[in-house]
């Protein structure tokens, strides 16, 4: 083009058309890639209404309103999140874009990723959105949550960016855009309108259908990313429901931050046992992850599915194994076997060699066995035993009806007793000999006694322990976390019910107290810990004694902190309380034993949920103690008490 | 023949132009906004009840748009301008479906920078916006209100079904991904980012439905009215339906013919259990199993709001419900018009 002109209004026509649409549309640069992402996706994006189902799922409310999913298959596939499925409605019901309306079927769900497939009869194809690639993500990039929950006919939508890839054992991307019921089951988008995942409530500690949710709209937002969720879309459209991939591992117990994934306890029939791993194996590598640390493998472990197959390489002595081993969703519970001894409370610096008992039941496998208070254990099988944690280990490889070998000291002379193991006992104690008293030290100083105040630093929660004036700092004692019923927690009940029992059966009973007086929040199962952990520190407490105790509104909290703290809850006493819904009990772990004992009513119609869980627990091959109430759930009676006080009192049994 | 000097130099101011008209900073936006905007204080202060809220001006005569609550409902209401100066406000009047009212200050020819309403614009889902407003009651004396950012979510009725939300209005709402409705927030303004007017935030809203808290604003254009017959002096329009009264002869089960399932639950969804013969409803080949979905196209999810919905409808109304029947393990959707015959 020669003429300068001609140049000139070419170029003008051409800059008008850049600019004033722009001027027209009051709209910036950033709105206006916004829009056109949300537009791209938009025609995937499907309303979901349901009918009928449960009102609540665990403590929250569930609202009947409108939800959301995405297409992901032409054929009628559409995902949503678990989250909008929890009360099991009756019917689901799909409006697609166009407006139409179609009934739906849950064919499968991911309980590992927390996600549902839908499926719809259509004759037109759906729209399938295109998946942002995993490694294409990044760390603040901005990205849109879609969701259909306002209007069928047009998305809401919420612009944030990437906060974090790789959450919730690796398999999350967090995002500060507000995340609620109002865009679960939608995607979350990035600017070219590809979709990085879809929205569903997570949580890092807890795996019920609610957890998670007590973070909507507060900047910390998940979305399973699509690409995985294509990987296992195939079984999903096949009807199979997905579980996390288990290996049938317990690791050896300490800080999961610090310790190397060596192995404590092996499962019978489960992968590692079939890949012949052995305890005190390290796992060093996960499909060409390095592990270092416990916590490195729960993360490598987290997107792997039941199903899948994993490379692992292990370090067995100076030797290195490599394995490849299928993921399972179930092992076979692990039932704990029984001795039918208490083993000695000694002070420490006190102990002879060898472990020397305080009780045997009757009847029990040591019983029959004719072991006497007066011996003392020096081997179990090929291992020596020193303690008390000795012979644990060895019986965490065994079960009930397996015959085991000790060797004992008795009269200076050493012998070898067979037995064969039993279960746990689901009965009391029977009358132990009286506690063993010791010397206590004479020098430094007395601990506080009677009723003291415990104050954890940031919580506005109150907490009181009762230190018996028996305590002696030399000897390990039995703790009981209280919770009583809301509204029923008062310190001077505290030291009335336990004071005389903490004196026999040598314990402490601690008792945190809800932020609100009238009900405890999920949220305030980290004070518990925390109370707890601090009276572990000032006083001699025996790890083996540690029960949660709580009525009504405090049992939901006693089965949700003995569920969630495996490490530190030996015993469950519930009473007139049920696992909140939504919440699972998990598998025995050979390593964290967990003695139940539930306190409610075994007739009548009171009594058929309770009967449910006993079911249930049974079933999982927890040992369930039950004091029966009669019809109506009530408290408990002095004896009731005393009961429960020696329960506590025999938890270390082996 | 225009020089190639002349053409870089048109070129130059023609951008320069473009950007300037678009392009004023976000801070400068944010200061225009707050010196608009009010801090109101009222009644309240007791039982966790704030005793103060937002608003802003909206002429240069002292008028002040703000939420109809509690907080004016008091003898002595203090707005502090921007600046710090005090006044004491009149509640000229306030719309009690809406929610909104308008307050006077004498302004005694003091210079005051306000929002002219009919400057005000409107906005759509994806746009950014910013939101003025003293949340919390953290600005006091002349420390300016503060802002917040988010983009507009969705533009949607508050109301798309009766009894999700406890309010009386119905129409339309900016709704935001931003945490804006606080307590005191209430009467903040809305705007873009060139700082244009786009509407106010309303008070605390809980979806009862779903269980959410809900943040939104109103959108000018729907307060206008309000607005002006407020200023002018005039009583609201009478008869909006804040409690619709009960019909005398409204539509029931029984005269179409249908029997439910048992409403054994909360959520009992609305099956048929019996057709009765020779009704509407076995006329139009209503049949046992069926699964009452949607009535005149408003879904009913129970037995209790599908018998709550007939009692809004006059008996010989015609409707249209739609039902799910299950053929062969296969879910169709069926439209089924209904009416009782009139009364001869």
């Amino acid at each position: 083009m020669r003429n300068p002109l001609a140049v000139f209004f070419a170029c003008l026509s051409c800059f008008i058309s850049l600019v004033l649409p722009t001027l027209a549309q009051d709209i910036d640069p950033y709105e206006r890639a916004i829009v056109a992402a949300t537009e791209r996706v938009a025609p995937s994006l499907v309303r979901i209404e349901t009918l009928g189902g449960l009102d609540k799922v665990g403590a929250v409310l569930i609202g009947t309103g409108p939800t959301t999913g995405m297409a992901v298959g032409k054929n009628g596939l559409i995902i949503s999140s678990a989250f909008n499925f929890a009360q099991k409605p009756a019917q689901i019901l799909v409006y697609l874009n166009d407006g139409s309306r179609h009934p739906a079927k849950l064919i499968a769900t991911d309980h590992n990723q927390k996600l549902v497939l839908l499926k719809i009869e259509t004759t037109t194809e759906l729209p399938v959105p295109e998946a942002a690639p995993m490694k294409e993500v990044k760390v603040g990039q901005t990205v849109i949550a879609l969701g259909r929950a306002f209007d069928a006919d047009k998305p809401n939508l919420s612009a944030g960016i990437v906060s974090a890839v790789g959450r919730i054992w690796g398999k999350a991307v967090q995002t500060d855009a507000k995340i609620s019921p109002n865009n679960y089951g939608g995607p979350l988008i990035d600017l070219q309108g590809r979709v990085v995942g879809i929205l569903t409530p997570l949580s890092p500690q807890a795996a019920g259908d609610d957890a998670g949710v007590e973070w909507y709209d507060s900047g910390i937002g998940f979305a399973v990313p699509l690409t995985a969720i294509n990987r296992v879309l195939p079984r999903l459209e096949k009807g199979e429901d997905l579980y996390s991939g288990l290996l049938g591992i317990s690791l050896k117990k300490g800080d999961v931050y610090v310790e190397p994934a060596t192995l404590g306890a092996i499962a019978t029939n489960s992968p590692a046992s079939k890949a012949e791993w052995k305890v005190g194996d390290t796992i060093i590598k996960i499909n060409d992850i390095p592990i270092a640390r416990q916590n490195q493998l729960k993360h490598a472990m987290g997107p792997l599915f039941a199903g899948d197959t994993v490379h692992v390489t292990l370090k067995r002595g100076s030797g290195i194994i490599e394995s490849d081993v299928p993921l399972v969703s179930k092992i076979t519970a692990y039932q704990h076997p029984f001795l039918g001894i208490i083993p000695a409370r000694e002070p420490e610096g006190q102990k002879s060699s060898g472990l020397g008992l305080h009780g045997i039941y009757p009847n029990s496998p040591a019983a029959k066995a004719g072991l006497r208070l007066s011996d003392r254990i020096i081997g179990a099988g090929d291992k020596l035993i020193a303690d008390r944690a000795d012979l644990q280990e060895h019986l965490h490889t065994l079960a009930p009806n397996q015959e085991l070998v000790l060797k004992i000291q008795r009269d200076g002379k050493t012998e070898t007793v067979t037995l064969k193991l039993a279960k746990l006992p689901e009965a009391l104690a029977p009358d132990l000999p009286p506690r063993d008293v010791f010397p206590g030290p004479t020098e430094g100083e007395k601990p506080a006694t009677g009723l003291v105040t415990i104050k954890i630093p940031e919580v506005k929660n109150e907490c009181v322990v009762f230190v018996p004036e028996t305590y002696q700092a030399n000897m390990p004692h039995g703790l009981v976390i209280w919770l009583p019923a809301p509204g029923m927690v008062k310190d001077a009940d505290l030291e009335k019910t336990w004071k005389e029992l903490a004196v026999t059966h040598g314990l402490l009973v601690v008792m945190p107290k809800s932020a609100d007086p009238t009900k405890w929040e999920k949220s305030e199962l980290e004070f518990i810990t925390k109370a707890a952990n601090d009276v572990i520190g000032k006083y001699n407490i025996d790890r083996a004694r540690i029960a949660t105790i709580g009525q009504d509104g405090g049992g939901n909290m006693a089965w949700l902190l003995a569920f969630q703290q495996r490490d530190l809850v030996r015993g469950v006493a519930a009473i007139n309380a049920l696992v909140p819904t939504g919440t699972k009990p998990p598998a025995t772990d050979p390593l964290r034993r967990l003695y139940v004992l539930q306190a409610s009513p075994v007739k009548g119609p009171a009594a058929i949920k309770f009967n449910e869980l006993t079911k249930t627990l049974r079933e999982l091959f927890y040992p369930v103690l039950a004091i029966d109430l009669g019809e109506a759930p009530r408290g408990l009676n002095e004896a009731e008490f005393g009961q429960l006080a020696r329960w506590v009192d025999s938890l270390d049994a082996l | 023949m225009l020089n190639t000097k002349r053409f870089a130099a048109i070129l130059f101011t023609l951008l320069f132009l473009a950007s300037s008209a678009s392009a004023q900073s976000v801070p400068a936006v944010v200061r225009a906004a707050q010196a608009k905007q009010v801090k109101l204080y009222g009644a309240g202060g007791f039982q966790g009840l704030e005793a103060y809220q937002s608003g802003f001006l909206i002429s240069d005569e002292g008028h002040i748009l703000t939420v109809y609550s509690y907080v004016l409902d008091s003898n002595y209401i203090t707005a502090t301008l921007d600046d710090g100066s005090k006044y004491e406000a009149k509640l000229l009047g306030a719309d009690p479906k809406l929610e909104v009212a308008v307050l006077k200050i004498d302004l005694k020819g003091n210079p005051v920078s306000f929002y002219d309403l009919s400057k005000a614009v409107t906005g759509t889902a994806g746009q950014r916006v910013l939101a003025h407003s003293n949340l919390y009651g953290v600005a006091v004396g002349d420390e300016p209100v503060s802002v917040q950012r988010g983009v507009i979510s969705s533009v949607s009725n508050l109301e798309a079904r009766r009894g999700v939300y406890d309010t009386m209005y119905n129409g339309p709402v900016y709704v935001l991904d931003a945490m804006t409705n606080n307590p005191g927030a209430a009467g903040g303004a809305l705007t873009n980012w060139r700082g244009e007017l786009l509407g106010m935030l309303g008070k605390e809203l809980r979806n009862s439905r779903n269980n959410l808290w809900l943040n939104y604003a109103f959108p000018i254009a729907q307060l206008n009215d309000a607005i002006e017959r407020i200023k002018a002096g005039k009583a609201p329009p009478v008869g909006n339906d804040l409690a619709a009264p009960k019909l005398k002869n409204p539509l029931t089960l029984k005269a179409l013919g249908i029997v439910l399932v048992p409403n054994v639950l909360e959520r009992t969804p609305p099956f048929i259990d019996e057709v009765r013969p020779n009704t509407p409803a076995a006329k139009a080949g209503l049949k046992p199993d069926d699964l009452v979905l949607f009535v005149d196209d408003q879904l009913v999810q129970s037995c209790q709001a599908f018998t709550k919905l007939l009692e809004r409808i006059e008996l010989d109304t015609p409707i249209k419900i739609i039902v799910m029947r299950e053929n062969n393990r296969q879910q169709e959707l069926l439209e089924v018009p209904l009416q009782v015959a009139p009364a001869p």
